[in-house]
Parts: structure tokens; sequence; C-alpha cells
């Protein structure tokens, strides 16, 4: 802003007076050009149709968590995805004819972008879709518009068709391949039990109890055998023992025995015979042999000792201790073999059962991961079985239609009027720019030019006293001629709006008319 | 005009004497009579109302015959005092006021430039010549300094006048003689002359300095104005400017920036510099627009009213 606002109206009107002349020929000149753009502007009809896709109905619910209906989120997307591909377009392009003059490929390639940048595409609402398609000729413009819907609406359903008919296939060969595995599954589980009878559910716990039965019968066993042993040791002391002193005592005992009754027989004999008595003399004798035996006897138990040989006599066998120690060693031997056999049998029970346990384990494991592989394998199956049954209801609704209501909701028509930029516009902006240009030059002049045009610069920027603005002395010829200039002037701005005015007019009656 | 005479002027010019002019020479006595100050100091001062009313009577007998009529004066871009709301009238009027208030009432030599050519100068000159001439009681004279482009010897139309230029270059040519009225009571105008184009020699002769002097000096209630070449054209305006008073600065619409005319002023020089004028001319005239809204044929088919006067 050079000035202070109030004198740009002033500065304004000075020099739009000044430049009456170019003023007035730019509004007449703006005002013609845009007249005849507007009267050459080709017309352009469009043609609008409008498609409803429904996809939420009455089945929706129904089939709720079974059937999954194919979703169609950006449906002004989806058409220009299915409709702008080269085979649609050119079948579009053809349908209009478009290619009665056989275009060369590159004309083509125009043709079809002209085309789709005619095209307009909106999303209305969430179901519906306006396509609008704006041409010179109403009624190529009318049946473009119409194949557009037409395709669109077959090739959504054929699309939508194919996608649940490949979502079925799908779905039905995975079913098949689990369907193999778990079949194959099944077999193995089938041969594996068959392989290990033993290998059952709670063969382990049975084992683990038998085992620590065992265990304890095999402790058990060997602590008697320990005692048995023990026993065995003692009795065989004093079996060794008793042996020894009783054939000491007894043979010794009963020669001394018998010397001694013969020895008083001797003397009550000798008190009545005389030595030479014979019974005297066979006493004697008698007690020199026994004597001798004892000597003997003697000679002997030492011999034998020192041949380490143990002398049994008739005397020593007739020793009853000795009998009963016998016997009670022979029992605590037989009992010792017993239970020695005993826990030998124990523990051999007991490492068959150990090794039963291993190898029940090591089947346990395999079993375990058999039948995992069984479960899953049965699960997914179960699973794929259940969504290839919900695939087959998809599919079907695609095929009946049931699952995606498409319909032309307002079909195409032929235009009847042109649309986009009317004459009427051109003209308005005739006006409005035939005003807001000089206008806007003027405005840029008095800002843009450096030459002083107010005479508050000469006292604000000279700093220089203006002692007065003399305007220009009019003679009464002068502002005569001003005037009839203005006249005329005024007269060609009037003829040039009166003018547009009836062409105008004109115009729109024809337009109507048609 | 006798050799007595042309003897009386030449001693005139030379600043020895006052002589009255043949065409004004009771004026002239009276102002020897009125001025004695003037005499000898050489300096214009302000004269006392006594003097004033003396020379208001001097002024009144100035002989004026021929005057021009409204419609020829208007024509040739001439303000009259009875057009007193014509916008441009006012304007002078103005100026004329803010020049005596800052010159204090004294009379003087005011020069009157325009920044470019065609700037107006010789308009704003000769107007403010007839604005101080508005007043009965003064008197005011226009000399055309522009040799190069001299434009008031239009005022005469096809009539040859001696001019400034004449009386300068010619020692046999006394004041009076290009002294010339125009048709407008109490305005004096001195044409230029022949047309010449280096104007510097003139400037600088004594004998311009002694003219100057000496038409000042006429009258006490004199304005001499001198409508100089444009500032941008030639620098022997800076010449004339050291002989004047005063100098008045014209900035035409449109013409020239702000750096042109604050370099004018500085060449002026702030002292002699007593105001710079914006001579608008693009400020439209009062149409009936009216009239032309409603019936513009009745304008286009009227006869003009107005004919082209002769000058």
């Amino acid at each position: 802003m050079k000035f202070r606002s109030e004198h740009y109206i002033q500065l304004l009107i000075n020099e739009a007076f000044q430049y009456r002349k170019t003023v007035v020929g730019l509004f007449i000149f703006i005002n013609l050009s845009l007249l005849a753009l507007g009267l050459s502007w080709p017309k352009l009809y469009t043609a609008s149709t409008t498609i409803l896709i429904e996809d939420k109905k009455i089945i929706q619910p129904l089939m709720q968590g079974a059937a999954v209906a194919t979703e169609v989120a950006d449906r002004a997307r989806v058409f220009k995805d299915v409709i702008f591909g080269r085979k649609n377009m050119g079948r579009i392009i053809e349908a209009a004819g478009w290619l009665k003059n056989d275009p060369s490929p590159t004309e083509q390639e125009q043709i079809t972008e002209g085309v789709i940048r005619r095209t307009k595409i909106t999303n209305i609402g969430t179901d519906l879709i306006k396509i609008e398609y704006m041409d010179v000729d109403a009624e190529r413009a009318y049946k473009t518009t119409k194949n557009y819907a037409d395709l669109f609406i077959a090739e959504s359903l054929a699309a939508k068709a194919a996608e649940s008919k490949a979502a079925f296939d799908f779905i039905e060969q995975q079913a098949d391949v689990y369907h193999q595995k778990l079949t194959k599954a099944e077999e193995q589980l089938k041969e594996f039990r068959s392989e290990n009878l033993e290998t059952r559910p709670g063969s382990d716990a049975d084992i683990g109890s038998r085992l620590s039965a065992l265990q304890q019968k095999i402790e058990q066993s060997t602590d008697e055998l320990k005692d048995l042993e023990i026993k065995k040791k003692s009795i065989e002391g004093q079996l060794s023992g008793e042996a020894e002193v009783a054939t000491v005592l007894s043979r010794e005992g009963q020669y001394r025995a018998r010397i001694a009754e013969l020895q008083s027989q001797l003397d009550t004999l000798r008190l009545s015979y005389h030595d030479t008595y014979p019974d005297i003399i066979r006493i004697k004798h008698q007690i020199e042999d026994l004597n001798d035996a004892i000597a003997a006897d003697r000679k002997n138990r030492e011999a034998a000792k020192a041949a380490g040989k143990i002398t049994i006599d008739e005397s020593v066998i007739n020793n009853p201790m000795y009998q009963q120690l016998r016997r009670d060693l022979s029992q605590v031997k037989i009992n010792i073999d017993t239970q020695a056999a005993r826990v030998a049998e124990a523990k051999r029970d007991l490492q068959r059962e150990i090794d039963l346990g291993k190898r029940v384990h090591g089947g346990e494991a395999a079993l375990a991961e058999l039948t995992r592989d069984y479960q899953v394998n049965r699960d997914i199956y179960q699973d794929l079985q259940r969504r290839r049954e919900a695939a087959r209801v998809s599919m079907n609704l695609d095929k009946e239609r049931q699952g995606l209501n498409i319909k032309i909701e307002e079909p195409a028509v032929l235009p009847l009027q042109p649309s986009g930029i009317q004459f009427i516009h051109f003209i308005l902006a005739g006006f409005f720019l035939s005003i807001a240009v000089p206008v806007g030059l003027l405005y840029a002049k008095i800002e843009l030019d450096p030459r002083v045009i107010n005479g508050s610069s000469i006292t604000d920027k000279c700093k220089l006293p203006l002692l007065a603005e003399v305007p220009h002395l009019w003679s009464p010829r002068e502002t005569e001629e001003v005037q009839r200039g203005l006249t005329w002037q005024y007269l060609l701005i009037i003829g040039t709006v009166v003018g547009i005015a009836v062409i105008a007019s004109v115009n729109t009656v024809n337009v109507l008319s048609q | 005009m006798s050799k007595i005479e042309k003897a009386l002027n030449k001693a005139r010019t030379a600043g020895m004497l006052q002589v009255m002019s043949p065409a004004e020479p009771i004026a002239a006595g009276q102002a020897q009579f009125s001025n004695p100050e003037t005499l000898s100091t050489g300096k214009t001062i302000a004269p006392t109302l006594e003097q004033r009313a003396i020379s208001t009577g001097a002024i009144s007998r100035m002989r004026e015959d021929g005057l021009l009529g409204k419609d020829i004066l208007v024509q040739n871009g001439i303000i009259y005092p009875e057009a007193g709301e014509n916008a441009t009238v006012r304007a002078f009027r103005e100026i004329r006021t803010k020049i005596l208030q800052k010159t204090g009432g004294r009379n003087g030599t005011i020069m009157v430039t325009s920044v470019t050519r065609h700037g107006g100068g010789s308009f704003v000159a000769l107007n403010l010549g007839v604005a101080f001439a508005f007043d009965a009681g003064k008197t005011a004279m226009v000399v055309d300094c522009n040799f190069s482009n001299p434009t008031l010897q239009n005022l005469f139309g096809s009539r040859k006048n001696r001019g400034l230029t004449d009386y300068l270059e010619k020692s046999d040519i006394d004041v009076s003689e290009i002294i010339h009225p125009v048709g407008i009571e109490r305005l004096r105008v001195v044409p230029s002359g022949g047309r010449r184009e280096i104007s510097a020699e003139y400037f600088t002769s004594f004998k311009m300095k002694s003219f100057l002097d000496s038409v000042a000096r006429r009258y006490a209630e004199r304005f001499i104005i001198l409508d100089a070449p444009p500032m941008t054209e030639t620098a022997d305006t800076r010449i004339l400017a050291d002989l004047c008073d005063y100098a008045l600065l014209i900035v035409p619409y449109g013409k020239v920036t702000e750096q042109q005319i604050i370099a004018s002023a500085k060449a002026i020089g702030e002292k002699k510099l007593i105001g710079v004028v914006f001579n608008n001319n693009t400020r439209p005239p009062n149409v009936r627009w009216r009239k032309i809204f409603t019936n513009p044929f009745g304008i286009l088919f009227r006869r003009r009213a107005y004919r082209i006067p002769k000058k």
C-alpha cells in the first residue's frame, strides 16, 4: 500500500478517466472475446447413472459365521479397478463407436485416456456409486454411461463368483490334503499299538508298584539272610565246641568209671582173696586194658588233631546236644539257601520290571507323538471340513446372486442439456473480467509506478512544502468534448451489454428449442 | 519614442534612474515617489498601508484596453476571478495567499519552473500572475524566460511582439517596448522574443539582472513571475534561480519520480524554494452524468455551444 486507503478511490477515478478509452476498449474487448469463446465452446453432455451395491442382505445374518460375504469397501476405487483396464475400456470405446474410423493403436490409447479423463466416479454414501461421463455427443455420452454400468455389474458378479469359487476350491484341496494326513496318522497309531501291547495307559503305574514291592521283598529277604548267616555261624561255633568236649569227657570218663568200678571190685576181692585169686587177676587185666584203651584213644585223638580230622566215636554220635545242634544247623543252611534263592529271584524280577518300565516309557513318548499328530490333523481336518461347507454355501450364494445385490438404481438417460461451463458462465465471466481486469491494471499501475501521482507524496516522502494541488482548468468546450466522449463510451458500453444480452437470449432460446 | 526617452530608459535599466514608461506614466511616477527605500537599498521591501494606497491608486490608473472575454480566457487556460468556485481558481488563490504569507506581503521575483517538460510551468506561471492581478491593489508581470520553448507568445496570437531576447540583444530597445498588456487587468507580459536554444548567456548578463531589478521596482505591489525552463531540461534554470527572490517548483501528475523532485528542489536551493505545486491535470471535469445516462443522444446531437474562439 503506497498510499492511504482513502486516496485509492480518487486515484483510481483519476487514472480511469485518464485512460478512459483504454478502459472502455478493454471492457468491450474482454466481453466480446468471452462471448466468442462462449459461442465456440464445445457443448458437453453429461450422462450419469447410479449403481446400488448392497451386500448386507437377509442372508448374511442367517449365515453369520458360516459364510463370509465378500467386502466391497471403496466402491469407486473398485469400479476404477474393474472398468479402467485395457480389456474393459476396449469394449467401452468399441461399443460407443469410437473405433468406426479404425484408429491406430496410439489414437486408441489417446481415445481411451480421454474417455477415462471425462469419466467421474463418486461414492454416494456407502452403497451407491455415481458414474458420470461427459462427451460432446449426447448419444455417445448416454451409451458409454450405460455400458459402464452394465459392464461393471457383470464384472462385479463374475469377479465375486470367481473369487468364492476359488476360495472353495482351495479349501477343498486343503481338506483333501489333511484327510490323507489324518488317515496316515491313524494307520501309524494302529501299527504302534499292535506292536507295543504292554504299552497301554496305566502300565507305568503298575510297573512302579511292582518295582517297589520287589525292592521291599529283596530288602526283607536280604535282612533275613543276614540273620540266618549269623545264626548259622553261632550254631557252627556251638557245634564244634560241643562235640569236642563231649568226646573227651565221655570215652575217657567211661573208661575211668569202669576202671574205678573194677578197682572197687578188686579192692573188695583183695579183702577176701589173694592177688592170685583168678577174679583178682581178671580184674587187674581188665583195668590194664582200660588204661591201654585210654592211652590208645588219646593217641588217636592227638594224631587226628595233628591231621585235622575230627574223630568221632560211637560215644560222640550219641551226644544229644550235638545232634540237636546238627539238626538246627542243617535247618539254618536250608533257610539260607532258600532266602538266597528268593533274593536272586526277586532281583531278576526287579531287573525285568526295570527293563519293562524303560520300554514302556519309550513307547509312551512315541505314542504321545503319534496321538498328537493324529489329533492335530483331525482338528484341522474337521475345521477344514466345516470351512469347506461354508465356502460351498458362499459359492452357492454368489452363484445364486444372493450375496451381493448390485443393480442400477438410476439408469442412464440421454442428456438433453449440455453440462459443464455454460454459455451464460462465459457471459458472466466476461462482465466480471471486463470490470476486474481494467481496475486491476489501474491498481497495479498506481501501486507499481514510481512516478508521483499524489500530492501527499511530495509532503510525505520528499518533505517539501506543497502549496496547492492545481487541477486542470477545464474550459466549457473541453468539458463538452469530454462529455461527448464519455457519452460515446457510455453508448458503446451499453451497446456491448445489450448486444451480448440479445445474443445470449437468442442462444438460450435456440438451446431450449432444440 | 523620443531620443530623450530612450536615454532615460537606458539609464533606468542600468539601475541609476527610475523612469516612467510611456504606457504607464502616472503609475511610474507614483512608484518613484512611493519607493524611496527601493532606490536606496535596491531591494524590495514590504510596503506600508499608506504606500499601498498610493500604489493602488497608481495601479488603478494603468491603461487597460481590449480586455479579453471570459470565454477566450478560459479557452486559453487562464483563470478569471468570477469563476470563484472553480477548483483551479481556488487552487491559484491558495497558492497566491501562501506565497504572500511566506513573503510577508513583499513583492518579489518568483521563478516558476517545472520538474520536467510539459509539466505545466507556463500554465502555473501565467495563472499565478493572473491570480496576483485579481487583487485591484496588485499587479503582476509574467516574463517568459523559456527561450527554447516559449509559450506566452501564444497569448498574442499571430501578432509579433518584441520580447526579452530582443531587449537583451539589442541596446536600442527600451524596457517598455517589451512589456505588453495581454487583455487581462493589471497583468503585463514579457514574451521571450525570438526562439533561442542557449539561454545561459542571457541569464548571466548584467542587463538581465538590471532588467529584473528595474521591473521589480516599478511598482511596490508588482510581482514578477518568471516562466523558467524545466529543471531537468537545462542547467540554465539554476542561473535564473540565483536572480530571483523565490522559486516555485511544479510537479506534474505521473511524470516524475520522487527522486527527481528532490534533486530539483536541491538544485534550486532550500532558501529560494517557496513551495511545490502539484499540477494534477487528471481530475475529470464536472460533466453532467445524469444527462449522459438519461439522454445520451441529446448530448451527441446538440450543436456545440462553444466555437473555437479566435485569439
